[in-house]
């Protein structure tokens, strides 16, 4: 426990979440404006399934990248001070530091997922959507965010624990943030592979286009329930792989 | 200066940024290109179609981000081990610091932008384009190097002042989208990164079309990378910097 405060009081002066909270208010205000100009072309789209769709496919620009520098500050500053040593002369097994850093990055995303949630549901409530609030969808959607950032942490903190030059983990949430904007492009057969097209893919909301028409409609729980589980696993391999990668290299 | 930039070069050397700074192009150029072959029903006006879907997110987000990458990298060396130190004790003009880094870094994206054209010109010589390329592309491409430079100054002035690598990197994404409100809001011309959008054609690829248009663009970059450079260089010149 006593790990994990120690990452969060070396955050303390770094204005972290004021940065990661200023980021995701930039995203925020895109979507609302793009969600404004759509009700303003067609009241119809003043539901929440619109809203909740758009903010998914920010959210795989917007993320990868939110995550990289996230994890890329929390990991640099042992880097960059040179206190990997000093931190492994002291009675803590490097597992749990690589755990203790994880948590944090991960805590730092759920709360900007909870914001995220609280601003969709303001949203909803300003432009008085004719539905209540949506709350089953809107738990399934923070679900779906969380599983995929906790997969994009695990595979950032391994690239920025491993390699000591950020730029290589900041490349790899560019290219992250690439993938995740034009997933929608790309059949699922080869989007799969990916994870951060997962933004869109665990969506409770799935758009469709015809005749020149988008519509949406609520994906079944018993539908995403695999791929979240498939997610899961990915990120519990790939903080097991960084993990056991990092507590074996040398310092 | 001359050495300043022989300097700058050396400390790139065996740095593997080439790596970084090719990735992306090729990534922009396969994407795009696999759009635009699947979509060719839609997609019907040939080289045109083709830069509007391999240009878009390279273009509007991912070469304003690889240009922050690259100005945290040059910076990077300096925030390490006290080096701030070394270089301000160094026989040079700190002006000339600053000019030797935008130096490298525009030659480093004249390498990235003709790159990235070489890829969308073998993109759609192998998916089979039987029209001219496009009399814009030096245009496009010259005007977007220039854009890119000015980006490039603001970018450094920041990985200059600020020691962590990825703050920079943010505020280049939060730039970024910026760019794009000013961009629509048709003040796409007071802005570097909406510059970019309006050098390259990414959003309209009619671009720029008369002379004091042209020149409204060279004089606002030019200006841009004037203020930025002095207003860095004060600081350098002024500031009692820790390391």
């Amino acid at each position: 426990m006593s790990v994990i405060q120690l990452e969060f009081y070396k955050l303390r002066r770094k204005q972290l979440l004021l940065f990661v909270t200023l980021f995701l208010l930039i995203e925020i205000s895109w979507a609302f404006m793009v969600m404004n100009h759509s009700i303003a072309r067609n009241p119809d789209q003043a539901s929440w399934e619109p809203l909740i769709m758009t903010i998914s496919t920010m959210n795989g620009l917007f993320l990868p990248i939110l995550s990289a520098i996230c994890v890329s500050r929390i990991c640099d500053m042992e880097h960059k001070g040179s206190t990997w040593k000093l931190l492994l002369a002291l009675s803590v097994q490097r597992r749990q530091l690589y755990f203790a850093k994880y948590f944090c990055a991960n805590s730092i995303m759920l709360a900007i997922s909870l914001f995220q949630i609280s601003s969709i549901a303001i949203y909803g409530l300003l432009k008085d959507f004719t539905q209540p609030i949506p709350l089953s969808i809107l738990g399934r959607f923070f679900i779906g965010v969380l599983l995929t950032n906790a997969a994009i942490i695990a595979l950032q903190q391994w690239a920025s624990l491993a390699i000591k030059n950020q730029a290589f983990a900041l490349a790899l949430g560019m290219i992250g943030s690439f993938f995740g904007m034009t997933a929608g492009l790309f059949p699922f057969s080869i989007r799969k592979f990916f994870i951060w097209a997962y933004f869109i893919d665990l969506s409770p909301i799935q758009q469709h286009f015809t005749n020149e028409q988008i519509t949406y409609s609520v994906k079944d729980f018993n539908d995403l329930l695999p791929l979240m589980v498939t997610v899961f696993m990915v990120a519990v391999f790939l903080y097991l792989a960084g993990s056991f990668h990092i507590a074996k290299k040398e310092v | 200066m001359i050495r300043c930039i022989a300097a700058e070069w050396m400390k790139l050397k065996h740095s593997r940024i080439w790596l970084i700074l090719i990735i992306l192009p090729i990534i922009s150029v396969l994407i795009g290109s696999a759009n635009f072959f699947m979509n060719q029903g839609v997609l019907q006006n040939e080289w045109y179609s083709l830069w509007s879907q391999v240009s878009l997110f390279y273009g509007e987000f991912f070469f304003p981000l690889l240009i922050a990458i690259c100005c945290a990298y040059v910076w990077r060396l300096e925030h390490f081990n006290h080096n701030w130190y070394m270089i301000m004790t160094a026989p040079v003009k700190r002006t000339s610091i600053f000019i030797a880094k935008i130096a490298v870094v525009s030659l480093l994206l004249f390498f990235v932008q003709g790159f990235f054209f070489i890829l969308y010109i073998i993109a759609g010589n192998i998916i089979g384009l039987s029209t001219e390329i496009p009399g814009e592309l030096v245009g496009w491409f010259l005007r977007g190097w220039m854009a890119s430079i000015t980006i490039g100054t603001l970018q450094l002035a920041l990985s200059m002042r600020f020691r962590s690598f990825a703050l920079p990197i943010g505020i280049g994404l939060c730039a970024t989208i910026f760019g794009l409100a000013m961009y629509i809001a048709e003040l796409g011309m007071f802005f570097p990164h909406s510059l970019l959008t309006i050098g390259m054609g990414v959003l309209s690829q009619s671009g720029l079309s008369s002379f004091s248009e042209h020149l409204q663009f060279l004089i606002t970059n030019i200006l841009y990378i004037l203020v930025i450079g002095l207003l860095a260089t004060n600081w350098l010149r002024r500031t009692d910097i820790v390391a």
